[in-house]
């Protein structure tokens, strides 16, 4: 039996009990620790199908002790249903972490943390406008070279992707970070082809708001948000990092990192060294290179702050700033 | 085309499950076998690293069954050999996201395509266990000559042998050291075949290429040259029923060794 921490609780993981009355036991020895006395209980059930009278007799053990039962989680349909009826929530009790919601927060909270980052990566904001729409190229073809998962519902969809994948690592190995032709760099960087219509798009991420955080993410861990997202701290292989809108990461970025997951490709994620198993801006992807011997985390001394984005449907990397 | 379910598993951490998978899903790849590996360590996933294959999972066993995805979208085709495959575990989660009912789901899917679906046993004897052993039909219990791993592993067999579904298992011995056994400072094959009375599989000798196999993520079979790879490629065979002799793990390979050999065979021919 595992038990974890939550705020204000704790969780109590009977998931592999098959019986009400193994169940019972594990929970009331729970229940009578000492450091248990007037919390909430997260109780994960796992597939147990348990009816609304067991449920109703376990609330009542619980609280006859003076706690109180708040959250259920479980897989099992029967059990969700007479949790509902006893009106306690069900939750999914996953290894996330708590992130603030973002309804009442301004806009303007975010112009100030644009002036903080225009400091850290020594350029203004304004002009760091990275990327243009090559003119010469319709619009329709990026589109059809990126991975849009709802259209991979047929059989032959698994090659499709990996095609894809294939194509998406072929544009990162090519721009590796020191061979990136000038030609290409100047046309990422430059914002003078853009219309206005995508300068707008372009300052489409700068209106949301932003979750700070100021931790190591490690393996397991992820991180999802409406909105910007600022890691101060490394992101460890094997954790992820999901956000609407830009990923800024002020350490060392070795995990997945997902920006503009709800379809903006005008995303970028930026990291002082990037490091990831696997970049996605919005429905394009790009894998690190199968170089036989890449260290599990690129631990050294010289960071060079670099920028991922999206350009004619393929990801590249370039370096923000140079000695 | 119904394939054999086979669930690698010992109870004990840290003995060589993964490792094991990964090197007998590549040898029966490269037998010529449809394989595909089955990761149910959901959280703490290791597989994708020793096959080298982390950059590619797009999509987890987990998205499988919460149905984000089809079930061969989920499949990652490994670099070299196009007759293995990989269903990776999701690792922002735990044991819980997966039922022993799905997994038996998919593995009866998978059985119609492949060959070989080898699965990958999460430590431990709880939910993560139960998933793993549901849709297997055989296993592999996999020890190292040390007693808390046997302990574990007699553990293990008896909630095998319990399990109406699980036709057979087979023992297999990783990390022997002949030096140690020779010294009498590690336990002899035989003397763990004994204690768990199970029919052995292969014993795999110590090796450091290991080490080095896992961190480049390419398994050791793909290295001719290395024992230890020779011993998975010889239990791959016996999976697929060719009689292969144990290798010879006794040979003493010192100067001294060699030249007590050609005396000894020296003398041999002399008595004839």
């Amino acid at each position: 039996m595992e038990k974890g921490y939550v705020e204000n609780g704790f969780i109590v993981d009977v998931s592999h009990s098959a019986r009400m009355s193994q169940i019972i036991y594990e929970l009331s020895a729970v229940l009578e620790m000492p450091e248990a006395k007037e919390k909430d209980v997260f109780l994960k059930l796992g597939s147990f199908e348990m009816n609304p009278t067991q449920m109703l007799s376990v609330k009542a053990m619980v609280e006859s002790m003076g706690l109180k039962l708040g959250k259920i989680s479980s897989t099992s349909k029967v059990t969700l249903s007479s949790a509902n009826e006893l009106g306690i929530e069900t939750a999914e009790l996953e290894n996330v972490i708590p992130t603030i919601a973002f309804d009442n927060i301004q806009p303007e909270v975010n112009k100030e943390l644009k002036v903080a980052l225009d400091k850290i990566f020594g350029d203004d904001i304004s002009t760091i406008s990275n990327i243009h729409e090559d003119i010469d190229a319709p619009k329709e073809e990026r589109v059809s070279q990126s991975v849009i998962e709802d259209e991979y519902s047929d059989a032959a969809a698994h090659d499709e992707i990996n095609k894809v994948i294939e194509e998406a690592n072929n544009a990162r190995t090519e721009v590796d970070i020191d061979s990136v032709a000038p030609e290409i760099k100047d046309s990422i960087t430059d914002t003078n082809y853009l219309t206005e219509e995508e300068k707008e798009k372009l300052k489409e991420t700068e209106q949301l708001p932003t979750l700070y955080i100021q931790r190591t993410l490690r393996s397991g861990q992820s991180l999802k948000s409406e909105g910007n997202i600022v890691v101060i701290g490394d992101v460890n292989p094997g954790s992820e990092i999901i956000a609407k809108g830009d990923i800024t990461v002020w350490g060392i970025l070795g995990g997945i990192a997902h920006a503009g997951c709800d379809g903006n490709s005008w995303a970028k994620v930026r990291a002082l060294k990037m490091n990831p198993i696997q970049l996605r801006i919005a429905d394009t992807l790009a894998r690190r290179p199968d170089t036989a011997n890449i260290p599990y985390i690129q631990k050294t001394d010289t960071f060079i702050p670099e920028e991922a984005v999206m350009y004619r449907g393929q990801i590249y990397i370039h370096k923000l700033y140079e000695n | 085309m119904s394939g054999r379910v086979i669930v690698i598993t010992s109870g004990k951490g840290g003995v060589g499950k993964t490792t094991t998978n990964a090197n007998i899903g590549t040898a029966l790849a490269k037998k010529g076998k449809k394989v595909v590996m089955i990761d149910t360590d959901l959280g703490l996933r290791n597989l994708d690293l020793l096959l080298g294959l982390e950059n590619r999972i797009v999509y987890t066993i987990v998205d499988v069954v919460e149905e984000r995805c089809k079930l061969k979208q989920a499949l990652v085709k490994d670099k070299k050999n196009p007759n293995l495959c990989l269903l990776a575990a999701a690792q922002t989660r735990d044991k819980t996201a997966v039922t022993e009912e799905q997994l038996k789901e998919i593995c009866e899917k998978l059985q119609k395509d492949f060959d070989f679906i080898l699965v990958d046993c999460p430590a431990g004897i709880e939910q993560g266990f139960q998933n793993a052993v549901a849709g297997a039909s055989e296993a592999i219990v996999v020890t190292t000559p040390e007693m808390s791993a046997i302990r574990d592993a007699d553990r293990i067999i008896g909630l095998l042998e319990a399990k109406e579904e699980i036709k057979q298992y087979h023992l297999l011995l990783n990390r022997v050291r002949p030096n140690l056994i020779k010294s009498n400072d590690m336990m002899s094959v035989d003397e763990v075949v004994d204690i768990l009375s199970a029919e052995l599989i292969g014993i795999i000798p110590e090796d450091t290429g290991i080490i080095t196999s896992t961190n480049k993520g390419e398994p050791i079979v793909n290295d001719e040259k290395s024992l230890a790879g020779q011993a998975y490629m010889n239990v791959a065979s016996r999976i697929l029923g060719e009689d292969v002799p144990f290798l010879n793990l006794e040979e003493d390979t010192s100067i001294m060794g060699k030249m007590k050999k050609f005396f000894s065979s020296l003398v041999g021919k002399e008595q004839k």
